[in-house]
């Protein structure tokens, strides 16, 4: 009987035992990164500060990732899956930062009630709506008497 | 690398379900099937980093004062604490696939240890914030921050430290029933050590979780 998840990977994907001394040393990496950034977190640098923290935290999950997790001796279908989360992650937060950071206030009218970073009124109901709905029923009704 | 390629049998090990055609692809498959939970788990994180990223971007200053007035001292403990919590789950693995099984549950009670500590630590940090009022939302009562988006900040913090915090909990239990096994059953080895090696991933989870989480929060 042929078996779909047999295959020849599954030997060069055995376990490789190898000595403590690997898990030793990347937990004093991790701990000489963790004062490395905690460091230069406390100088406040002002403009590459946040880039150097997410820089040093990456390593360390990468090493986190390669090796407590095993992920360098797990090739195929397991990097593949977490290496596909890391990517809509950055998806998931680039493309809102570029939104947010390319937004500019729209060419409203002088005096207009609405912004384009506020939600709008939906206008549901004239007197209860958030954003100058009551108003312009104000409005409305002003003129209605005039 | 020595060779586990053990037949079945030889070795008292898991069970092969008949679908398998080798305990390698099983063990294999099982290994797949927690890499995909965690890809999920990191998605559920990404939500909150993002949420992060927008309000960070749209309200500097008052990311930059709320993170000063965290305990940088008790952040950068509970990330040693963490890290070391990390390196212990990682060396029950070891040990589990040279069957050293009271090594196995002395490293996880290690482990839990750690988790307790880092646990601790988290409910002094929240004390002190209901203590003083840096709290989310319309619960902010602190006047030593007075900008717009600092409740906001405090939201998020306690939203990420909160579901983490969560995920410590989790991982204890899962590492406690690996524990309790390597102590009475005691029967981990070569060929059977996907408890322990699941359990030992779920908590590099939390850690990696945590390692972006403390620059972000206390840092940065």
């Amino acid at each position: 009987m042929a078996i779909a998840n047999e295959s020849r990977q599954e030997e060069h994907n055995m376990q490789e035992h190898h000595g403590a001394g690997r898990y030793v040393v990347i937990w004093i990496a991790l701990l000489v990164l963790t004062l490395v950034t905690v460091f230069t977190g406390r100088m406040h640098l002002p403009d590459f500060g946040l880039l150097l923290a997410l820089i040093i935290a990456s390593v360390k999950g990468t090493l986190v990732a390669l090796y407590f997790m095993h992920l360098s001796e797990h090739q195929g279908a397991n990097r593949l899956v977490f290496g596909v989360s890391i990517i809509f992650v950055v998806l998931l937060i680039g493309f809102s930062l570029m939104d947010l950071g390319t937004r500019f206030r729209l060419a409203n009218p002088p005096g207009s009630q609405y912004s384009d970073l506020q939600a709008v009124d939906i206008g549901a109901n004239p007197t209860e709506g958030r954003t100058g709905g009551h108003q312009q029923l104000q409005k409305q009704n002003h003129e209605t008497h005039e | 690398m020595s060779s586990a390629h053990v037949t079945p049998g030889s070795v008292p090990g898991p069970k092969l379900a008949a679908h398998f055609a080798s305990l390698e692809v099983q063990k294999h498959a099982a290994r797949l099937g927690m890499w995909l939970f965690l890809a999920t788990e990191i998605l559920l994180f990404a939500g909150l980093f993002a949420c992060y990223a927008a309000y960070r971007f749209l309200f500097p200053e008052a990311w930059a004062a709320s993170s000063r007035s965290l305990d940088l001292t008790m952040g950068t403990i509970n990330t040693v604490v963490l890290i070391t919590s990390s390196f212990t789950a990682a060396m029950a693995v070891h040990y589990a696939k040279e069957g050293k099984n009271a090594m196995v549950g002395h490293m996880n009670v290690l482990t839990l240890l750690m988790a307790v500590g880092f646990l601790v630590i988290k409910f002094f940090e929240y004390k002190h914030k209901f203590h003083i009022g840096t709290l989310p939302g319309r619960y902010y009562f602190y006047e030593g921050i007075q900008l717009p988006g600092a409740p906001l900040y405090f939201t998020v913090y306690f939203a990420s430290t909160a579901l983490h915090a969560l995920h410590v909990v989790i991982g204890m239990t899962v590492l406690a029933f690996a524990t309790v096994r390597a102590y009475r059953v005691g029967d981990f080895n070569a060929n059977n050590y996907t408890q322990v090696e699941l359990g030992s991933m779920y908590w590099h989870l939390v850690d990696l979780v945590w390692i972006f989480l403390f620059p972000m929060l206390y840092l940065v």
